[in-house]
C-alpha cells in the first residue's frame, strides 16, 4: 500500500472512532440485568416445569452439538456436521474444534459422548476420533432436533460443578436467589456484546415488572394476560403460541361411556372466549397439542365449543360422574382457567369441582414446548404429559397420525397455546428470538435509554 | 454472473447449492413461483407450472386411491400464505389431476366430499385432504412440498416494483454510468471515460468528450470500475478502476488524470460509510474496508450492501465462498438458499423499510435477474418482483443519493452491454 492509501486508512479509522460515538454500531460492554421465576443450572432440569426463561439461561452456558434454526432447521453448533445411515439409526457428527470449557479443558468427544450418555442412559454413544457416533434402537430421523434441546447441552461435570462451553460462565450461583455470568471472551462463536448477565430469581411476574419500571431489570418475563398491560415504554416482545394449556386426566378412560363424557367435557369448553376475555388474547384457542404455525394441521382437530352437542353426548350417558378439576395453587392462571371451564363444564350438564388437592381426576397443566421441530416437540410434550406417543414416520401425515392417536386415547384435552412474552428495558437494542421464544443473548448489546 | 463457462473469471462468483432432494427443492420451487408470477402477469390463465402440478398429482392420487374412480365434490380452501390467484391455480391443477386420475369432479350429488385446505408450516406448504364418506369419519390425506425461506406471511409483501430504465448500449463493456445534472452523462468502460451530452433538438445522447484511461499494466479480466461523481470544487468524477484512480478536471472542457493507486473504492458514503480495498489484478475486493465492518477482516467479496437496522447496521457481502454473509460488527454469519448472485447494492426508497436490497440472481432457468429484498432479521424478504435481463450481470452499483442503482447486462447474442437505471417505486 502507498503512503497515501495509509494515511487514508489512519483518517477513516478516526471517523470510526466518531461514528462509533454515534451508536451506529453495536457497543461492547455494560451488566445485562435479568429478572426471572426459575433457573437451574443443570440442563438435565431443563424444560418442564423449569420452563423457557431457564432453558434460554442454560444456553448461555452450555452449548449444544446443533442448533436449530428459525425455521426448526438443524444449524452447526458444537458438531460442524452429521450424517445418518439409512436406517437412521447409527449417526456420526464431526466436532468443532478449538473449543473449550471454561477452565481450559479441551472439548472433545469423549466428554460429548459422556455427556449425552448422562443425559439420555438409553443411547450407546461412543466417540471415535473428533466425532461421536450415536447407535440408536429404533430409527431417529429426527435425532438433530433432539439434540438441539437444551437438556442434552454438552456438560462436562466435575467436583459438582457442571462447565460447559457456552458463551458466558458461571461467577456467582446461589440457587433460588442469584445467578450471574460472565462473558466468555475465548467463546468459539465469538464474544458476546454485553460483559456480564445478572440474573435475579424467585421474582413474581408482579415483582418483576416493579424492577422493569423502576429499571433495575432491563429483561423480564411477563404473565401473558398481563402482556397488554405493560406500558408503552417498555417494548415487549412475545413468541408465537409456544406454550400448550390443557386438561390432562390421571388415568385412561376406563369405560366407552367415560371417553364419551371426556369428550362431552371438551366440546363444552368454550376456548375463544377464554381467550378472549380470560388472557386478552394471549394465546390462540387449540384442540391439538401443537401449534398450527408448527404443523398447518391444527384446524383438523376442532376447538370451537358445541354445547348442544356436549349436552346431548352426556344425556346420553345415565350414570352419574363427578369430577375433581385440580390446579397449581402457585399459578394464579390456572387457577382461573379451571374455574371457566368448571362453569363450562356444568353448563354441559357435567359435575366437576375445584380442588387444589395432589390427587385429582384432571388439572390444568402448561407444558411448554421444547423445540421448533415438530416431530421432537411432540415426542417432548407427550413425555411431559405422561402420555406415549409413536409416529411411524418422517412426514406429516405420520404426525398427524401420531398425535391423533394422543388425543382420541381421551387423557388430554388440548385448550389453547400461549405466547412467552418478555419485556425490554429501554436500553436493550438488537433483541432477537426465534418463534419458541428463545433468546439471542450474544447477540443483544445495551445502549443508551431511549428519551 | 452464471458460470465460467459463460465469462471468464479469477473465482466462481457465486455457487448454486445443493438442495435437498427428497421434498421439492427450494430452489425449483423458487423458480416456479417465479414462473407462476411471471405467467400470471402475461396471461393469468395458463398453467401453475411442473412444481404445483406434482404436488397436485400427489395429492390426486392419495385421494383417488380412497375414493376410487368416482364423483366426489371438491372444496379448496386456503389457510397459508399463498395468494389468491396461486390458489385458483392450485385447485384448477388439481382438479385436472383427478380427472387424470379418473376421479370425476361434481357438483351433482356425490359419493365422497373432498375438502382440500392448502396450510403451511414452518418450513413447507402442507396440503390436507379431508375424504368424507357417508357418515364416517374423514380420511385425511396430506402431501407437503418445500416453502421458499422468506414466502410465509410475504404474500403481500410484494409490494414494490424495480422499474427499468435503459440508459445507454454498445458493445464494449460498459463498467458504470453517472449523471452529472441533468443533461450529462458519464459513461466508464476499459479505454475511457466518455462524457454524453443529451440533446434535446434530437432527443438523444451526443459524445461531448472522451476521457482516455491511463494504466500501465494490463486490465484484468472480467474488469470492473466504479465511477463517483464528485462534482466538488476541485473535480466532477473519479473513477477507480483495478489499481488505478482517474480523476477529472471541475471546469468544461474536463481533463482527466489517471495514476497508479490502490486506494479503497467508496462503496457507500453517507450515511453509512464503505470504502473497500478492490484486489488490483483481479475482480474481487480484498476483504479490507473501512470502517471495519466485522471484528476481524471480512473475507474477500464482490459485492455489499448495508442493512441498516434500529440503531447500528448490518452489511451483506457477497463472498468469493459462493456465500452471502451478513455482517454485525461481530459476527459473521452465513445467509442460506438466498439465491443471490455476486452483485447486490442497497438503494433508499419512500417504501416499506426505506431501505431495499437489490441482488441479482444466480443464474437459473428464467435467466439473470434482479429482485429487491428487506432484512428484516436473517433472512432477505422479496419486496418486489424479480425484473429480467436479457444478459448476465455484470455491474450493479448504487447511486451517491443511494436513490437508485445502475445496472449493465451483457447480451451475449447482441454482443452489446446495455446499462440501466434502477428505482424502486412503491406499492405497484
Amino acid at each position: 500500500m502507498r503512503p497515501f492509501g495509509l494515511r487514508w486508512l489512519a483518517a477513516s479509522s478516526l471517523l470510526l472512532v466518531t461514528v462509533a460515538g454515534a451508536a451506529t454500531r453495536p457497543r461492547y460492554g455494560g451488566v445485562l440485568h435479568v429478572a426471572v421465576r426459575v433457573a437451574t443450572l443443570d440442563p438435565l432440569e431443563a424444560g418442564q416445569p423449569s420452563g423457557p426463561a431457564a432453558s434460554n439461561l442454560l444456553l448461555l452456558v452450555y452449548d449444544t452439538l446443533v442448533t436449530l434454526d428459525d425455521r426448526g432447521v438443524p444449524q452447526p453448533g458444537l458438531a460442524l456436521s452429521w450424517q445418518a445411515d439409512a436406517s437412521k439409526q447409527r449417526w456420526q457428527f464431526v466436532l468443532r474444534r478449538g473449543v473449550a470449557f471454561r477452565e481450559g479443558a479441551p472439548f472433545t468427544a469423549d466428554l460429548a459422548a459422556a455427556s449425552l450418555r448422562a443425559a439420555n442412559p438409553n443411547w450407546k454413544v461412543t466417540s471415535n476420533g473428533s466425532a461421536v457416533v450415536l447407535q440408536l434402537d429404533s430409527p431417529e430421523p429426527h435425532l438433530p432436533a433432539q439434540l438441539a434441546l437444551a437438556r442434552n447441552a454438552i456438560v462436562k461435570r466435575e467436583s459438582g460443578k457442571i462447565l460447559g462451553t457456552g458463551p458466558f460462565v458461571v461467577t456467582q450461583w446461589q440457587a433460588g436467589k442469584n445467578l450471574t455470568l460472565t462473558a466468555r471472551d475465548d467463546y468459539w462463536g465469538g464474544r458476546p456484546f454485553v460483559d456480564s448477565i445478572e440474573v435475579e430469581l424467585g421474582k413474581s411476574f408482579r415483582e418483576q415488572r416493579m424492577a422493569l419500571d423502576l429499571k433495575k431489570s432491563q429483561l423480564i418475563e411477563l404473565a401473558p394476560e398481563q402482556t397488554r398491560q405493560v406500558s408503552d415504554d417498555h417494548p415487549v416482545e412475545a413468541s408465537a403460541p409456544v406454550e400448550l394449556v390443557a386438561l390432562l386426566f390421571r388415568r385412561d378412560p376406563q369405560s366407552p361411556v367415560e371417553a364419551q363424557l371426556r369428550h362431552a367435557l371438551a366440546l363444552s369448553i368454550d376456548r375463544n372466549t377464554i381467550n378472549r376475555v380470560l388472557l386478552q388474547e394471549a394465546g390462540e384457542p387449540s384442540g391439538s397439542l401443537l401449534p398450527n404455525w408448527m404443523t398447518g394441521y391444527d384446524f383438523l382437530f376442532p376447538a370451537d365449543a358445541d354445547v348442544a352437542r356436549a349436552r346431548q353426548l352426556r344425556s346420553e350417558v345415565l350414570q352419574p360422574i363427578s369430577w375433581t378439576l385440580g390446579y397449581d395453587a402457585n399459578d394464579p392462571l390456572t387457577r382461573i382457567l379451571a374455574e371457566r371451564i368448571t362453569l363450562n363444564a356444568r353448563d354441559a350438564g357435567l359435575s366437576m369441582q375445584l380442588s387444589n388437592a395432589p390427587a385429582v381426576d384432571l388439572r390444568v397443566v402448561r407444558v411448554p414446548l421444547e423445540s421448533l421441530d415438530a416431530h421432537t416437540a411432540l415426542a417432548r410434550v407427550s413425555a411431559a404429559l405422561g402420555l406415549s406417543v409413536k409416529t411411524s414416520g418422517d412426514s406429516p401425515e405420520d404426525l398427524y397420525r401420531a398425535e391423533s392417536a394422543v388425543l382420541q386415547s381421551w387423557r388430554v384435552v388440548p385448550l389453547l397455546h400461549l405466547r412467552v412474552a418478555y419485556g425490554l428495558g429501554a436500553s436493550v437494542r438488537n433483541w432477537n428470538d426465534k418463534p419458541d421464544g428463545s433468546w439471542d443473548i450474544p447477540d443483544l448489546w445495551l445502549g443508551a435509554d431511549k428519551p | 454472473m452464471k458460470d465460467s463457462r459463460s465469462h471468464a473469471v479469477y473465482n466462481a462468483r457465486i455457487l448454486i447449492p445443493a438442495m435437498p432432494t427428497r421434498r421439492l427443492s427450494p430452489s425449483r420451487f423458487a423458480g416456479c413461483l417465479l414462473f407462476l408470477a411471471m405467467a400470471s402477469l402475461a396471461a393469468p390463465a395458463q398453467s401453475a407450472g411442473p412444481l404445483a402440478g406434482e404436488a397436485a398429482q400427489q395429492l390426486a392420487a392419495k385421494i383417488a386411491a380412497i375414493t376410487g374412480r368416482m364423483g366426489i365434490s371438491l372444496e379448496v380452501s386456503n389457510r397459508s400464505s399463498l395468494s389468491s390467484p396461486q390458489v385458483e391455480e392450485v385447485r384448477r391443477t388439481l382438479q385436472n389431476a383427478l380427472a387424470a386420475a379418473g376421479v370425476r369432479v361434481s357438483s351433482e350429488p356425490v359419493s365422497a366430499r373432498v375438502g382440500v385446505t392448502l396450510s403451511e408450516d414452518l418450513q413447507s406448504y402442507v396440503w390436507i385432504g379431508e375424504i368424507q364418506r357417508g357418515d364416517d369419519a374423514p380420511t385425511v390425506v396430506m402431501v407437503t412440498q418445500a416453502r421458499p425461506p422468506d414466502s410465509r406471511g410475504k404474500s403481500d409483501a410484494i409490494a414494490l416494483t424495480i422499474r427499468k430504465t435503459s440508459l445507454w448500449s454498445q458493445s464494449t463493456r460498459i463498467l458504470d454510468v453517472a449523471f452529472w445534472g441533468s443533461a450529462r452523462m458519464l459513461v466508464l468502460d476499459p479505454a475511457n471515460v466518455t462524457v454524453y451530452q443529451f440533446q434535446e433538438r434530437e432527443n438523444r445522447w451526443q459524445v461531448e468528450q472522451t476521457l482516455p484511461i491511463a494504466h500501465a499494466r494490463p486490465w484484468p479480466r472480467d474488469l470492473r470500475g466504479r465511477l463517483l461523481l464528485r462534482n466538488d470544487q476541485d473535480h466532477v468524477f473519479d473513477a477507480y478502476l483495478p489499481g488505478v484512480l482517474c480523476r477529472s478536471s471541475q471546469n468544461m472542457p474536463l481533463s482527466m488524470s489517471c495514476a497508479e493507486s490502490d486506494d479503497p473504492w467508496p462503496l457507500y458514503t453517507d450515511p453509512y460509510y464503505l470504502n473497500a480495498f478492490f484486489s488490483t489484478a483481479r475482480n474481487f475486493f480484498t476483504g479490507a474496508v473501512s470502517p471495519p465492518i466485522l471484528k476481524n477482516s471480512a473475507v474477500p467479496f464482490f459485492s455489499a450492501a448495508p442493512v441498516p437496522r434500529d440503531d447500528t447496521v448490518h452489511w451483506l457481502i457477497a463472498g468469493l465462498d459462493g456465500q452471502v454473509h451478513l455482517l454485525d460488527g461481530r459476527r459473521d454469519t452465513l445467509i442460506a438458499r438466498t439465491g443471490w448472485g455476486s452483485d447486490m447494492v442497497s438503494v433508499h426508497s419512500n417504501c416499506g423499510s426505506g431501505w431495499q436490497v437489490l441482488a441479482s440472481s444466480n443464474g437459473g432457468p428464467t435467466g439473470d435477474f434482479i429482485r429487491a429484498y428487506e432484512v428484516p432479521d436473517r433472512e432477505p424478504a422479496p419486496v418486489s418482483l424479480p425484473v429480467v435481463f436479457s444478459g448476465e450481470i455484470t455491474a450493479l452499483w448504487t447511486s451517491r443519493e443511494y436513490n437508485t442503482a445502475v445496472a449493465v447486462s451483457h447480451d451475449v447474442e447482441k454482443e452489446t452491454y446495455e446499462a440501466f437505471r434502477l428505482t424502486l417505486a412503491c406499492g405497484q
